[in-house]
């Protein structure tokens, strides 16, 4: 039989403001509006500073950059241009830019070839992705949170993580599949 | 080695369109990757309650400016591990603030004392904060924090060096603080041991 997964939705009362709301908001001076930005974006911020800079204290440097730019910079986001996500990215983007620059205090020398792995627009797309994924696991119950992240990214299988947690797989598998369709519904064109 | 799909969410049978949107959300996840492990100094947001985040003695006259003082004060109470010198290499323990006072200077130069408990015998504890300080091109140039009163610097509470857009520094101070109306930063040139102009104000 087909497990009814349509879930309930996520978010109520004042989380339920879209990231261009309360950025519109915080535009306004709106304390509460920064404040639930930051929580939505402080991590996916720190991640992308941190996977770009390769050094936490200057990631973290990223981080008040990013939030800094985002109360002084909200006036300038158009609604009409998109969402909330793509603009705070770019914020970062460019805080995280600034950081990297800086460190360069010597000229890099230009490679004969190319090197090997991802270009900077496979980077681009990764980051994108990572951005919109980390966003979206903020949104989580912690329980669904917590299931998601033993799953994915501590090695352990789905007997363990039950073991680890206390709760029966069968708690655990149904827990992880409710968590994986709430990210769907947050996630929406993504997953489309 | 990726995570498996099917030993995930596996097991019982699931309506096509359902297991599409999971695979999906899986695929995204597993290119995605772990997330970051936030610093405990960026898990807290910024104090909700405006009206004691920031002890501004004189109110600026552009909102501009008060916004991007605010939002740095915001930033720095939410920051309970405090900073290090050169970059956070170092991790102090948290820094418990009893109020934080902000600073603002031409061009943008923004600054915030972050002020602890004194302890018993009266040292106070700071963190300061400043942004858009021209960085020093002599290794002996320093700015300087002082106290003032009648808007004049008349009690150093520290020296210190910029090293980029942003630094913190810890400092610590004996005075009775309300004996003072005002903080500033001067700029002070290597080998003048006089006061040098004032680059950001209370």
């Amino acid at each position: 039989m087909a497990l009814a997964l349509r879930t309930m939705p996520l978010v109520t009362g004042e989380t339920a403001s879209t990231d261009g709301e309360l950025i519109q908001r915080a535009a306004d001076g709106d304390r509460s509006a920064f404040e639930l930005l930051y929580r939505r974006y402080a991590r996916p911020v720190f991640g992308l500073a941190l996977r770009r800079l390769g050094d936490r204290g200057r990631a973290e440097d990223a981080v008040q950059e990013t939030f800094a730019s985002v109360w002084r910079s909200a006036a300038s986001y158009k609604p009409e241009r998109g969402p909330g996500a793509p603009w705070l990215y770019a914020v970062a983007r460019n805080a995280i830019v600034d950081r990297a620059r800086g460190r360069s205090e010597t000229p890099a020398e230009i490679p004969d070839e190319a090197e090997p792995g991802d270009g900077p627009a496979e980077k681009a797309e990764q980051g994108w992705v990572a951005w919109r994924v980390h966003r979206a696991l903020e949104e989580l119950p912690e329980r669904e949170r917590e299931v998601v992240t033993l799953a994915y990214w501590s090695g352990l299988s789905q007997s363990e993580v039950a073991e680890f947690l206390g709760i029966p797989l069968g708690t655990v598998k149904t827990r992880t599949r409710a968590a994986l369709m709430h990210l769907a519904d947050i996630l929406g064109d993504e997953v489309a | 080695m990726s995570p498996n799909f099917d030993d995930i969410v596996g097991g019982d049978e699931l309506d096509p369109q359902d297991e599409a949107r999971l695979r999906r959300v899986h695929q995204l996840l597993v290119q995605a990757g772990p997330p970051a492990d936030l610093p405990p100094e960026l898990e807290q947001p910024a104090d909700p309650e405006t009206g004691r985040l920031v002890d501004v003695p004189y109110l600026f006259q552009r909102r501009r400016g008060l916004a991007a003082v605010l939002v740095l004060a915001a930033a720095l109470a939410g920051f309970a591990g405090g900073f290090a010198f050169g970059h956070g290499k170092a991790k102090p323990a948290a820094f418990a603030a009893e109020r934080v006072v902000a600073m603002q200077g031409k061009n943008g130069r923004i600054g915030v004392i972050k002020l602890g408990h004194a302890d018993t015998v009266g040292n106070w504890p700071m963190l300061v904060q400043v942004s858009g300080l021209q960085r020093q091109t002599d290794p002996r140039a320093y700015y300087e924090l002082w106290l003032t009163r009648n808007g004049k610097p008349v009690a150093p509470c520290g020296s210190f060096r910029v090293h980029g857009k942003t630094t913190s520094v810890r400092l610590s101070v004996p005075y009775t603080l309300r004996k003072f109306d005002g903080w500033v930063v001067t700029q002070q040139p290597p080998n003048d041991r006089g006061i040098g102009p004032v680059v950001l104000s209370t």
